[in-house]
C-alpha cells in the first residue's frame, strides 16, 4: 500500500466521525451549516472545532446518500439559510455509526489501559 | 472556459455560494452581537471559515460532476498543447481532413446513387428489379405486359409489382418543341413505390390499359416548376404532347424522378394512352417485350424466396406459351442498389472499390499522423515524466494524449464536412451531356455526416491511442534521471516508429499499383480501335418519331433531310442510323435463323441497329462480303440484313451467310452482306453478334450521321439549319461530334483512374514524408553517437551507409509487405481493367521502383546532413 492510499484511509476515518457528529446534531432538530458548527462547539465545550472546509462537502455527501434532506428557510434572524434534516435512513446510519464508534472506543480503551504485567506475559 | 455547462450544475454551484454567504453572515452577526466591530467580525468570520474556493472544489467533487470538469481541463490542456506546436497541428489536421474528405466524397456518391436508388420512394430496401433470361450487364426491358400481369397476379411473395417503359417524347404546343422523357407505367406504379401526389391524383387500376380520346398525364415536379411556373391550378388543364392533347391529372412530389436509377422521367402516362400500343399489350414476344419490372417484397420474405416463387410462375407461363419464350427464361432478382437497369449496375462495380481505396488512404494518413504524434510525445517525455511523478496516473496521461488526437480529428472532420458539401456535387462532372437523361450526383445527407463523424473519431483514436499508450510506458524516474541514455526515445518507441513507417510504405504500394493499372487501362481504352472511325463524324437526332408525325410524313421528311444535308459544303457522306455505338444504350431483339434449332435455354437475343445507305462507308467499317444498303432498300423492297462476323459465325458456322434468312419480329430478312466486327457498348466487351437492318425499312429513331471533311463541331449549325430548312418545327437534339457521345462508354474508367490516381498521389506523398520524417528524426537523435563514431575514425561513407541502411531496411520490409498486400488486392479490380493483367509485371516493377527510389531519396537527405556534420559540434550536442 502506498502513501496515497494510507492518506485516503485517514480521511475515511475522520469522515466517518464527522458524519456521525453531524447526524447526531441533526437528531435534535433541523439545522443549517453554521448552526451545526455552533452546536458541536457548544456541546463539546469548545473542544470540537469543525472545519467548514470539511463540513459542507460532508453535508452534500450525506444528502447525496439520502441520510439528510435540505430546504431553504428563513432563520430566526431573518437570514435565508439552507436547513438540513435527518432522514429515517440517516437515523439508521447514525445508529450503526454509533455502534462502530463505541466498539472503536472500547477497543482503543482496552489497548490503552492494559496493565504492564499482562502485556509482558 | 467552461465545458458542458449543465443547468443542475450551475444551480448547485449558486446554492453553495449562497449557503457559504449565509454562514458568513450568521457568524458576523453573532460576533457583532458579542460586541466586535463590523469590520473585525467580517475578517474573523472569513478567517474562521477558511479557504472558500477549496470548500467549493471539494463540494463539487461530491456532486459527481468531477469527470466533466476534468474532461474540460484535459481538453483545455490538449488545446494548449496543440497551439504550442501549430506546425504539427495544422499539418495533421490538413492531412486527416483530406483523407476523411476522400472517404466522405466517395461515400456521398454511393449515398446519392446506390443508397437512394429511387429518390422519394418508401423503403427501397424492399424493392427488387426483375431480370429474365441470362444475366446481363446492360439488359434491355425483359417483360411483355401479359407475362408481367401473370407474374403480378400469380405470385405469393410480393406486396406489389410495377412495370414501366420510358422513351423520349416532345412537348409541343409551344413555339419550339421541347424534348422530355416520358414513361408508360402500370396503374400501381406510384403505389408500389410509395409515392403520393403533391397535386391531383395518380392513375386508377381501370386506366392501366385503357386508351382515352384525351389521355391523362402526370407531371414531374421539376417540369411543373420550370415549364408551367408551378401553376397551382394545373390539374385538369390540357397540354400537348407530340401534337396530341392530354389532360394533366396530377403532379409528382419534389425529388421523385422515376423508377430507373440515374435516369430522369419528366412525364408519366398509362401503358396505352392513345390506343396505339394495342399490339404491344396483347402479345408475349418480339416487340411486345418492352417493360422493366420492379417488385416490392412482402414483409419477412427474402429475395431468394421471391425469386423462386416468381421463377415457378414464369415456368408455368413458359409451359403455356412455349413459342413466345424460346430462349432462357429464368427470373433473377437484384436489390435496387445494384440493379442492372439504370446506372446502379455501373455504380456497384466501381464505387465500392473506390471507397476501399479511400479507406486505405485514411489508414495511411492515420499511420503518418501517428508517427508525428509519437515523435512529439517522445520529445515531451520529460514533461510527461514530471506529471507522472507529480501523481498523474497512467490512465490520466493516456486520456490526455488520446484527447489531443481526438481534438485534431474532430477539427479535421469539420473541415472535411465543409469540403465534402462541395466535392459530393462533382460527381456529375464525369458524365458529359448525352442523349440519355442522366441525373447522377452525390448527396450530402445525414448518412454522410454520420460517416464523417465515425471516420474522424476512428482516425482520432488510431493516431492518438497507439502513440499515447506507448509513451505512457516510459518509467518516469529513468526518463528524468538518465536523459542521455534514452536519446532515441527507448527501443519500444523505436520499434513502433519503424512499424508505422513500414505500414505507410506497405499501404501506399497497393494504391500506387492500382492507380497504375487504372491509368494504363484508360490509355488502352483510348488507344483501342473500336472498329470504326469516329473522329470526323457528327450526329444529330431529329425527334421525328416522338413529335407526332405519321409514318408517311416521316419517310418523306427523312428523304428531304438526307438530300439537304448531303449537299452541305464540308459534308463527305450523310446517312441515317437509329443508334450510336458506345453510348451506354443498346437495342436487342430475339432473332431466329431459318432452320436453326435453338438449344434449350439458349438466349436468342441479338443486338441490332437500323442504318441508312453508305453508313459503313462513313464509319470506315469494311464490308467483307456482299453489299451495303442502298436507298432502294425501302419499305417496298424485300427485307434485308447485314450481319457482322460474330453473327455469321454463330448462326451459319462454316457456311456462306449471303442469302441466308433470319426471322425477327415474325418477318424474314435476307442477308445481303457481312461487315467486320466493331464494338457496340464498350471497348472491352466480349464480341456479341450484331445485325444491321435497313433504315428505310425498320428505322425507328432518326439520327442524321455525317462524315465531315474538317472538324465535325464546325458543321453543327449548318446541319441543324439544313434540317430546320425542311420543316422549321422539327425538333433537333444532341447535335454533337460522335467522339463526345462515345466518351460516355469510358466514363467509369475515367472515374476510376482519376480517383485512384489522386489517392495514389496522396499515398505516395504521405509515405515519402513519413519515411523522411522518421529517418531525419532518428538521425538527429543519433547526432551525438555519429559524432563519436567520426571522432573514432569512421569515414563519411560509413556514416552515410549507417543512416541509409537503416532507412533502406524499413523501405525493403515495407515494399515486401506492400507487394504481398497489393498482389492479393489487385484481383478485385481485375474486372475493371482492359488490355493489362491484374499483376502486370511492368506496372508492378515500375511502381516498386518508383516507391523505392523515392524512399531512397527521402533517406538520402538526412544521411547527407549527418555526413557533413562537424564531429566536434556533434559530440557536444545532446
Amino acid at each position: 500500500m502506498n502513501e496515497k492510499d494510507q492518506y485516503k484511509n485517514r480521511i475515511d476515518l475522520l469522515q466517518g466521525t464527522l458524519d456521525m457528529l453531524v447526524l447526531q446534531t441533526l437528531q435534535w432538530g433541523p439545522q443549517h451549516g453554521y448552526g451545526i458548527v455552533q452546536a458541536l462547539r457548544l456541546r463539546s465545550g469548545d473542544v470540537l472545532q469543525v472545519e467548514t472546509g470539511s463540513l459542507y462537502p460532508a453535508l452534500h455527501r450525506l444528502e447525496r446518500q439520502g441520510w439528510v434532506q435540505s430546504e431553504w428557510k428563513q432563520s430566526e434572524s431573518k437570514q435565508r439559510a439552507r436547513y438540513y434534516r435527518i432522514t429515517a435512513k440517516g437515523k439508521k446510519q447514525l445508529a450503526s455509526d454509533l455502534g462502530r464508534w463505541e466498539r472503536i472506543v472500547e477497543a482503543i480503551g482496552s489497548v490503552m489501559y492494559v496493565k504492564p504485567e499482562e502485556s509482558e506475559s | 472556459m467552461r465545458w458542458f455547462p449543465t443547468f443542475g450544475f450551475q444551480r448547485r454551484k449558486r446554492e453553495l455560494q449562497e449557503e457559504i454567504d449565509a454562514h458568513l453572515q450568521m457568524a458576523i452577526a453573532d460576533r457583532v452581537a458579542r460586541g466586535e466591530t463590523a469590520e473585525a467580525a467580517r475578517q474573523a468570520a472569513s478567517r474562521e471559515f477558511g479557504n472558500i474556493p477549496l470548500v467549493q472544489d471539494v463540494a463539487r467533487d461530491m456532486w459527481g460532476q468531477a469527470w466533466l470538469e476534468q474532461l474540460g481541463r484535459d481538453l483545455r490542456y490538449a488545446l494548449r498543447q496543440l497551439r504550442k506546436s501549430p506546425g504539427f497541428s495544422i499539418t495533421a489536421t490538413a492531412m486527416l481532413a483530406i483523407a476523411i474528405c476522400a472517404n466522405s466524397t466517395v461515400f456521398s456518391w454511393i449515398d446519392g446513387t446506390m443508397l437512394r436508388p429511387i429518390p422519394g420512394a418508401r423503403d427501397t430496401g424492399e424493392l427488387v428489379s426483375l431480370q429474365r433470361g441470362e444475366r446481363n450487364f446492360s439488359p434491355v426491358p425483359p417483360f411483355s405486359y401479359l407475362d408481367y400481369r401473370d407474374l403480378r397476379e400469380q405470385n405469393h411473395t410480393l406486396a406489389g409489382l410495377l412495370a414501366y417503359h420510358h422513351d423520349w417524347i416532345t412537348l409541343t404546343g409551344g413555339a419550339q418543341a421541347q424534348r422530355v422523357f416520358i414513361a408508360n407505367v402500370t396503374a400501381n406504379y406510384f403505389d408500389v413505390l410509395g409515392i403520393k401526389p403533391v397535386l391531383g391524383r395518380f392513375f386508377l387500376p381501370e386506366e392501366e390499359t385503357r386508351p382515352d380520346a384525351v389521355p391523362n398525364v402526370i407531371l414531374s415536379y421539376s417540369l411543373w416548376k420550370t415549364h408551367y411556373a408551378a401553376d397551382p391550378a394545373i390539374v385538369g388543364k390540357s397540354i400537348e404532347i407530340a401534337r396530341h392533347p392530354v389532360t394533366v391529372i396530377g403532379v409528382a412530389p419534389e425529388g421523385f424522378v422515376g423508377a430507373m436509377p440515374g435516369l430522369r422521367d419528366d412525364l408519366w402516362v398509362t401503358l396505352d394512352p392513345l390506343g396505339t400500343d394495342v399490339w404491344r399489350i396483347t402479345h408475349r414476344s418480339g416487340g411486345a417485350v418492352w417493360l422493366n419490372v420492379i417488385g416490392r417484397l412482402r414483409p419477412g420474405v427474402s429475395r431468394d424466396q421471391a425469386a423462386q416463387d416468381l421463377d415457378t410462375v414464369m415456368h408455368h407461363i413458359v409451359a403455356e406459351y412455349p413459342d413466345d419464350h424460346l430462349g432462357e427464361n429464368r427470373i433473377t432478382l437484384d436489390p435496387m442498389w445494384r440493379s442492372p437497369f439504370g446506372a446502379n449496375g455501373y455504380m456497384a462495380a466501381t464505387l465500392p472499390i473506390l471507397l476501399a481505396f479511400a479507406a486505405v488512404v485514411l489508414l495511411l494518413t492515420c499511420a503518418n499522423v501517428a508517427t508525428l504524434t509519437l515523435v512529439r510525445f517522445v520529445s515531451r517525455r520529460r514533461e510527461l515524466a514530471i506529471r507522472q511523478s507529480l501523481g498523474a496516473n497512467r490512465m490520466q496521461l493516456v486520456r490526455q494524449m488520446v484527447l489531443e488526437g481526438v481534438v485534431l480529428s474532430i477539427a479535421a472532420g469539420a473541415v472535411a464536412l465543409v469540403l465534402t458539401s462541395w466535392t459530393s456535387k462533382t460527381f456529375a462532372w464525369f458524365f458529359p451531356a448525352s442523349s440519355a437523361p442522366i441525373i447522377l450526383n452525390g448527396s450530402m445527407d445525414h448518412n454522410v455526416v454520420i460517416g464523417i463523424a465515425v471516420s474522424s473519431l476512428l482516425a482520432g483514436m488510431l493516431c492518438g491511442a497507439l502513440p499515447a499508450w506507448r509513451s505512457s510506458h516510459a518509467p518516469a524516474i529513468e526518463v528524468l534521471k538518465a536523459e542521455s541514455a534514452s536519446v532515441t526515445g527507448g527501443s519500444r518507441n523505436r520499434k513502433l516508429l519503424s512499424a508505422l513507417v513500414v505500414a505507410q510504405i506497405a499501404l501506399s504500394l497497393p494504391l500506387l499499383l492500382c492507380s497504375g493499372l487504372f491509368l494504363r487501362t484508360l490509355r488502352n481504352l483510348a488507344d483501342a480501335n473500336p472498329g470504326f472511325e469516329q473522329d470526323q463524324i457528327l450526329t444529330a437526332t431529329v425527334g421525328l418519331n416522338i413529335a407526332g408525325y405519321s409514318n408517311n410524313e416521316q419517310q418523306v421528311i427523312r428523304h428531304k433531310i438526307l438530300d439537304r444535308v448531303s449537299t452541305l459544303p464540308g459534308v463527305k457522306v450523310a446517312t441515317f442510323t437509329d443508334w450510336i455505338p458506345m453510348s451506354l444504350t443498346q437495342k436487342k431483339e430475339d432473332a431466329y435463323p431459318e432452320g436453326y434449332v435453338p438449344r434449350p435455354h439458349e438466349s436468342l437475343k441479338v443486338a441490332h441497329v437500323e442504318v441508312g445507305p453508305r453508313y459503313f462507308e462513313s464509319l470506315h467499317i469494311p464490308i467483307l462480303e456482299g453489299r451495303e444498303f442502298t436507298p432502294d432498300d425501302d419499305e417496298k423492297a424485300p427485307k434485308v440484313l447485314i450481319v457482322d462476323q460474330t453473327a455469321a459465325r454463330r448462326y451459319w458456322p462454316g457456311q456462306d451467310p449471303l442469302g441466308k434468312k433470319l426471322r425477327v419480329w415474325g418477318m424474314l430478312f435476307t442477308v445481303v452482306g457481312v461487315a467486320i466486327n466493331s464494338r457496340h457498348m464498350f471497348v472491352n466487351e466480349a464480341p456479341e453478334p450484331m445485325v444491321y437492318m435497313s433504315f428505310f425499312q425498320q428505322g425507328y429513331e432518326t439520327i442524321v450521321q455525317v462524315e465531315t471533311e474538317g472538324n465535325p463541331a464546325d458543321l453543327e449549325p449548318a446541319v441543324e439549319n439544313a434540317i430546320h430548312g425542311v420543316d422549321s418545327r422539327l425538333p433537333v437534339f444532341d447535335v454533337r461530334p460522335m467522339r463526345e457521345t462515345t466518351q460516355l462508354a469510358s466514363s467509369f474508367a475515367v472515374i476510376e483512374s482519376t480517383l485512384a490516381g489522386m489517392f495514389a498521389l496522396i499515398g505516395l506523398i504521405l509515405a515519402i514524408t513519413g519515411i523522411y520524417g522518421v529517418v531525419a528524426y532518428r538521425t538527429q537523435m543519433r547526432t551525438h553517437e555519429i559524432g563519436i563514431r567520426m571522432a573514432l575514425g569512421a569515414s563519411r561513407a560509413n556514416v552515410l551507409r549507417l543512416v541509409l541502411v537503416q532507412g533502406l531496411w524499413l523501405t525493403g520490409i515495407g515494399l515486401a509487405v506492400g507487394l504481398a498486400f497489393a498482389l492479393g488486392l489487385t484481383r478485385f479490380i481485375a474486372r475493371l481493367l482492359y488490355g493489362i493483367g491484374a499483376n502486370d509485371p511492368v506496372t508492378v516493377v515500375s511502381v516498386v521502383m518508383l516507391l523505392g527510389a523515392m524512399s531512397l531519396l527521402a533517406c538520402y537527405f538526412p544521411a547527407l546532413r549527418a555526413m557533413h556534420r562537424n564531429p566536434v559540434t556533434a559530440i557536444r550536442e545532446l
